[in-house]
């Protein structure tokens, strides 16, 4: 039976970078990225890649022994934007096809108590 | 378990005629959903569920509901490549009340015609909502109909955002015809 392990997925609009670790989360098993994937950077966020990177991920974690993973998706977060990208969806679909089998998800978006003054200024986003 | 906040007023929307809103989500999702109609709060309870994407996909469609969609467009939210997402003016115009009045009479148009033109040419779902202007759309229309609309927000003319749309989607359809 393989091991239990956690990927890390965090999908922002322009990027997506899912790294697998154990279950300690200090040992990293896998990484991929956007850019690993794709050529032009207006790619690099979008739904297939996406999907893509959680391929190459999932391959490279079932050679190591991993076949069940909880999964942490995480948004920009801060003062930015509070949901995880569209890539999220595709990623943990693309995970579930290519035969991992998904514990838990769960959202681990930063959020503020109330904290930094967001990007903008008092009048807000001008041109 | 997640927890989310909504608007008083939308609580009868999503709990819907004798609740049947709710038991249609509850039904399709095979989640339950408790509502607390006092405070505005929402608990759903994600154990026993076997798709785990469901979640995600509950949490955006109360989100819609809350922001204005009617149960019917939000509900297309369970479709896997549609996608839902907020602008929030504050962000644009600050919290000026006459100024957040311009920004959303800018996306409704004169008798609702520039919201009209934008769901017809994309296909989508507009819903403008106290403070917010919210989409849903599938995923690589949704690019199109974003870029558009912060075009609006920032103050482009409304007819340089039509020549836009118009051209992007015939783009778009023709990438898809070559596609296939």
């Amino acid at each position: 039976m393989g091991r239990w392990g956690i990927a890390h997925i965090f999908a922002s609009f322009n990027n997506i970078i899912i790294t697998v670790t154990d279950l300690t989360g200090a040992e990293t098993i896998a990484r991929c990225s956007g850019g690993m994937v794709t050529k032009s950077a207006k790619d690099e966020g979008a739904p297939y890649t996406a999907m893509k990177v959680a391929q190459a991920v999932s391959e490279a974690v079932r050679e190591k022994g991993i076949d069940r993973v909880n999964v942490k998706i995480r948004g920009q977060g801060g003062n930015k934007q509070g949901t995880p990208g569209r890539g999220a969806q595709a990623a943990i679909r693309a995970l579930v096809r290519s035969g991992l089998r998904i514990g838990k998800i769960e959202d681990v978006t930063p959020l503020p108590h109330d904290g930094c003054r967001k990007k903008g200024g008092r009048r807000g986003r001008r041109i | 378990m997640k927890y989310l906040k909504i608007p008083m007023e939308r609580i009868g929307v999503l709990i819907g005629h004798n609740g049947e809103t709710k038991k249609d989500l509850e039904e399709r999702s095979g989640m339950k959903i408790n509502i607390d109609s006092k405070l505005g709060e929402i608990v759903i309870d994600d154990h026993e569920v076997e798709d785990p994407l469901m979640v995600i996909k509950i949490e955006n469609i109360i989100k819609a509901i809350s922001r204005g969609f009617s149960p019917q467009n939000a509900i297309q939210l369970m479709n896997d490549d549609a996608d839902f997402f907020v602008f929030n003016l504050y962000d644009y115009v600050g919290k000026k009340e006459a100024q957040v009045k311009r920004l959303k009479s800018r996306v409704i148009g004169r008798e609702g015609r520039t919201k009209r033109v934008l769901e017809e040419l994309t296909d989508s779902k507009v819903s403008v909502y106290g403070h917010t202007v919210s989409v849903i759309s599938d995923i690589v229309r949704m690019n199109i109909l974003k870029k558009s609309i912060d075009m609006l927000l920032t103050g482009s003319r409304h007819a340089t955002i039509y020549r836009f749309v118009e051209t992007q989607m015939r783009e778009f359809r023709r990438a898809e015809r070559y596609g296939l």
